[in-house]
């Protein structure tokens, strides 16, 4: 029974994986085949194994570049998320203040606001700032698009600790910030981990405001990279696309294996247990 | 307990805030202003007062699109909620190779959007893409032909891909919440005798509010600001058949209806608010039990 | 202790006038039509700080942007720029892509943030007095053929706006193996044309007689484009036509009318898509899908520009000598066929660029006869210059359009379009039409009403 059990689920999670594999698969087939392959023709699973694709987006696309900007944007959001909203979060969740919950009402509102409503007031404010072309700059907007969500997560997360574990520490002199520190945010890895992985593919691949606040082609990230490939009358240059793309991901999923033990740990460690 | 002491604890709300009020509040009252307004982008804007919302409510087009919109939240929200969760429980059971195998479940997300689209096509165009081929060889074409053509039904395709490629942020939340779950619980309730689905019901499901409260609640604004998945998939067509509200307000604010389509987004705001607000009420109940 | 109480009552105190000021600023908005005065002159100071800073920083260092939404011709251009910024020390170009350039560009204007030189261009932003006015640069419009001179010409002012340096063509593209071996001609009227595609159809069952793409709706906007307004321009002449256009004069428009050149052109496509002359899978084709069933002789006509050749030949490069061009078959009884001979690669000065001297010392440089040759056939497409001599296309096929051309009344893009009903939409509405929502009296009806609601 219990071997069957476990059968099935290895089963189930084969089929999940094999799903989730499929497009990258057909990405990999495209990143190898000729510009003259039709796709549907033929043993679709056999590419014509056209490696030049590779060289020539490289060096068309200067996605080496692209991921570096792409990879400080990251970065640099995902610590700012990290740290504001978790402290947010904390004094919402533990404190009642009146304009606690008015900061915790007001973002959560705000995240049901579609985004377009600012695009023209936050350009200006951009450039006001002498922002524009910076990653930093960018690396802002990302953090800020993603506050309240992260925030309500944290949220969710606090809440479900048990409060004695500060108050103990409080009794031994120390303060609510610093017990925050030494004490809640150490539990709060299974949370930072989701938060990271839950924002982290999205502003790597953030296009909608690269657009806007990454003009300069030194500085652009990734999707815009790719984006030379579209030709606005006559298709795109797809296996281009697709060997740049695949070249793209690289690093991500080296940086998933080189993270993936702390963000796994954080994901199982749950600091309750025991 | 209550904390009358001011300290620094007050005020760790404040960069958060911060940098929410700068990048984002602050253009909003902007845009805000706006909706009362004809602007078309270029020239000088004219006081309308609420004529852009009535314009709204008159247009049939807008019409459609909510309800587009309603009827691929009424099928996705759900859906990705039940699969996240199913995804969890399995991901949480102690098998072997679960890294490598969650890594995969979020590879979907890392391939750029520009690009899914057409991944997409390859595998779903009907009479060309590799399910066509697929159905043709088992002597089922014009059955997949019917149903990708139908409107209803491409609805359908839009849900299912939107669940693909979501389904793994969902998890990671479920997942998260499920680690913080004790294992003493489930040893205590093994001991009463519940097991296997009982323990899931009175252990697992109470203690994972806190995350399904979370995961209600953004997947409900997710869906119904509903944008790239359509776009990359269907263009919001053919005609207007499967347009989003969120891609009519995109097409307004670009068509020189920038007043207009700002008014719009507000509405679209009060749409996502109720079924936020109902779950977020009916959560806070089931969390108090 | 109380000092820490003070502290957070202030913030709390400031908190609350700043939203209080976001309100107020709200409020104003909603009273007055200020709002867009103040955004502007906001930005504009600190425009201006931003030039003063830099000028007296860097004493005359001039960086232009350079805004196009081409990407055919990135490469091309970076290397006249390079080219450029070697050869003097006062001025910088940049080149700034965008994928979306047409929808970029608004938001840079509403943000008051216009790039100096840009390839995107409409008549709203002209109006607008967003472009400088170049009609005195005699150094560019000597050069130029007097056709390109007049279609760069802005029908209200008589003034130029733009200066295009290329020559695009659209029209049926046909495959001549498919013509030769079952022996049709090109057709000028619509019987005709639709024989052909019957002929083809009964001799070739496995080959697409006519081939749509309409998942791309800016290809459905050109049909809309090149036939029923085509025949409107054809009929009345350009001027004519445009000011139609523009002041929407429905007695030359007339797109409302159940026998008017809308409707008809609706019923001739769902009567070709009733018989099979099209392909099945109109509203899921995509461009990829038409170019390569047509390299691939599976598809023996479809609509398009000539900016789609270098795919075809791309997909398929032997068959350089296989592509025909023809014009589009006159449908409206008395009418003419028609090809579109329109402007390409147009280039505009913002009117709010504080360099016009240095933009225009660039544009000269990128005018040459040399630039220009090495741009038009990189773009593939015939010069607007008299003094440069582009091979463009291999002589088949400059033969092909040559003929094409002298064979049919010739028509432009429309540039007057409603604001809030672009090409796109209009490709939409041929979807909803192809989808079977509309008969052709109704098409007809909802377009005009949508031209009418885009007009306001």
């Amino acid at each position: 029974m219990n071997t069957f059990k476990k059968m099935l689920i290895y089963l189930c999670v084969a089929a999940i994986c094999l799903l989730c594999l499929i497009p990258f698969v057909i990405l990999i087939i495209l990143s190898l085949n000729t510009p003259q392959r039709v796709f549907y023709e033929g043993n679709m699973f056999l590419p014509d194994f056209y490696f030049q694709n590779f060289a020539e987006g490289w060096v068309k696309s200067n996605i080496g570049t692209a991921m570096i900007n792409s990879m400080i944007i990251t970065a640099l959001a995902i610590t700012i998320i990290i740290i504001f909203c978790s402290m947010a979060a904390y004094t919402i969740a533990r404190f009642k203040y009146k304009f606690n919950t008015l900061i915790f009402a007001i973002m959560i509102s705000c995240m049901m606001i579609p985004g377009i409503i600012n695009t023209v007031p936050l350009y200006t404010l951009m450039i006001d700032l002498h922002a524009i072309n910076t990653l930093w700059g960018m690396a802002l907007v990302c953090a800020t698009l993603a506050l309240p969500q992260s925030t309500f997560i944290f949220h969710g997360f606090i809440k479900s600790l048990p409060r004695e574990l500060e108050e103990s520490a409080i009794i031994d002199g120390c303060s609510w910030f610093k017990s925050f520190w030494k004490i809640v945010f150490p539990l709060l890895k299974p949370a930072s981990a989701s938060i990271i992985i839950l924002n982290g593919f999205g502003i790597w691949n953030n296009y909608a405001q690269a657009v806007f606040f990454l003009q300069d082609s030194k500085k652009h990230n990734v999707p815009q990279a790719l984006s030379v490939y579209f030709q606005q009358f006559a298709g795109a240059k797809w296996n281009l696309m697709a060997a740049t793309a695949v070249i793209a991901i690289v690093p991500v999923i080296a940086a998933f294996l080189l993270f993936q033990k702390n963000l796994i740990r954080g994901l199982t460690e749950g600091a309750l247990k025991g | 307990m209550k904390d009358n002491k001011i300290g620094m604890h007050t005020f760790m709300a404040l960069p958060a805030f911060f940098l929410y009020a700068v990048f984002f509040l602050y253009p909003l009252t902007k845009g805000i202003g706006m909706s009362l307004t004809d602007w078309d982008g270029i020239s000088a804007a004219k006081f309308i007062g609420l004529n852009n919302f009535i314009k709204f409510f008159q247009d049939k087009r807008a019409i459609n699109d909510i309800r587009t919109t309603l009827l691929f939240a009424l099928g996705s929200a759900p859906l990705l909620n039940l699969v996240g969760l199913a995804y969890a429980l399995l991901m949480d059971s102690k098998i072997k190779g679960k890294g490598i195998a969650r890594m995969i479940i979020y590879l979907p997300a890392v391939i750029s959007p520009l690009i899914m689209g057409y991944i997409w096509y390859l595998l779903l165009q009907p009479s060309r893409g590799f399910l066509y081929h697929l159905m043709e060889n088992m002597g089922q074409a014009d059955s997949f032909l019917n149903w990708t053509a139908k409107y209803s039904s491409s609805m359908l395709v839009l849900i299912l891909v939107n669940v693909w490629q979501y389904a793994g942020m969902t998890m990671v939340v479920y997942l998260a919440g499920l680690q913080a779950i004790p294992v003493e619980l489930y040893e205590a309730a093994k001991m009463d005798g519940a097991s296997g689905i009982k323990s899931f019901r009175y252990v697992t499901l109470p203690l994972l509010v806190p995350s399904i409260r979370i995961n209600v609640v953004t997947n409900i604004i997710g869906s119904l600001s509903v944008f790239d998945i359509i776009m990359s998939l269907t263009g919001g067509g053919p005609g207007y058949a499967t347009e989003s509200l969120s891609i009519y307000i995109m097409r307004m604010c670009y068509g020189s209806k920038t007043g207009y389509s700002t008014a719009v987004a507000i509405i679209m705001f009060f749409l996502i608010l109720v079924p936020v607000l109902i779950s977020m009420r009916l959560t806070r109940a089931k969390s108090l039990e | 202790m109380k000092r820490k109480k003070l502290v957070s009552v202030l913030l709390c105190v400031t908190l609350c006038v700043t939203m209080l000021l976001g309100c107020g600023s709200n409020s104003t908005d909603n009273t007055g039509n200020n709002e867009n005065g103040a955004a502007a002159s906001d930005s504009e100071a600190a425009a201006s700080a931003s030039t003063a800073s830099t000028d007296t920083a860097t004493q005359e260092h001039v960086t232009l942007k350079f805004f196009t939404g081409k990407i055919e011709t990135i490469d091309v251009i970076n290397e006249i720029i390079n080219d450029f910024n070697a050869s003097q020390d006062h001025i910088t170009v940049e080149q700034e892509y965008q994928k979306d350039a047409s929808n970029i560009i608004k938001i840079k204007f509403a943000a008051d943030q216009a790039p100096d030189i840009m390839t995107t261009y409409e008549k709203g932003f002209l109006d607008e007095g967003k472009y400088m006015d170049i009609s005195d640069q005699s150094q560019w419009w000597d050069r130029l053929t007097p056709t390109m001179k007049d279609l760069c010409t802005d029908i209200t002012s008589g003034n130029q706006y733009r200066v295009c340096t290329n020559m695009t063509m659209a029209g049926i593209f046909y495959n001549k193996d498919i013509f030769n071996e079952l022996g049709l001609e090109v057709a000028y009227t619509w019987d005709d044309f639709i024989s052909n595609l019957e002929t083809i159809k009964t001799n070739m069952p496995d080959v697409t007689p006519f081939f749509i793409f309409g998942n791309e709706a800016w290809h459905l906007g050109h049909l809309i484009e090149f036939l029923p307004q085509g025949y409107i321009k054809a009929t009345y002449g350009t001027v004519a036509a445009e000011t139609a256009f523009m002041n929407n004069d429905k007695s030359i428009l007339n797109y409302g009318a159940a026998d008017g050149a809308m409707a008809v052109f609706a019923q001739n496509l769902l009567d070709m898509q009733a018989n099979g002359l099209i392909n099945a899978d109109v509203l899921t084709a995509t461009s990829d899908n038409c170019i390569q069933d047509f390299a691939n002789g599976k598809a023996a006509m479809f609509s398009n520009g000539m900016w789609c050749l270098s795919s075809i030949l791309e997909a398929n490069p032997a068959m350089e000598s296989s592509i025909g061009f023809a014009p589009y078959p006159a449908y409206m009884e008395g009418s003419n066929a028609v090809i579109l001979s329109a402007e390409d690669s147009g280039y505009c000065i913002s009117s709010e660029t504080k360099y016009k001297d240095e933009v225009i010392e660039f544009m000269n440089f990128l005018f040459r006869a040399d630039n220009q040759k090495k741009y038009s056939e990189t773009l593939k497409a015939p010069s607007a210059f008299t003094d440069v001599e582009a091979a463009w296309a291999s002589a088949t096929i400059v033969d092909e359009v040559s003929n094409a051309l002298s064979s049919a009344t010739n028509i432009g893009f429309t540039n007057s379009k409603p604001a809030g009903f672009s090409g796109d939409d209009a490709g939409r509405l041929v979807q909803e039409l192809l989808a079977g929502n509309y008969t052709a009296a109704e098409f007809a009806e909802a377009f005009e009403y949508n031209w009418d609601e885009g007009m306001k």
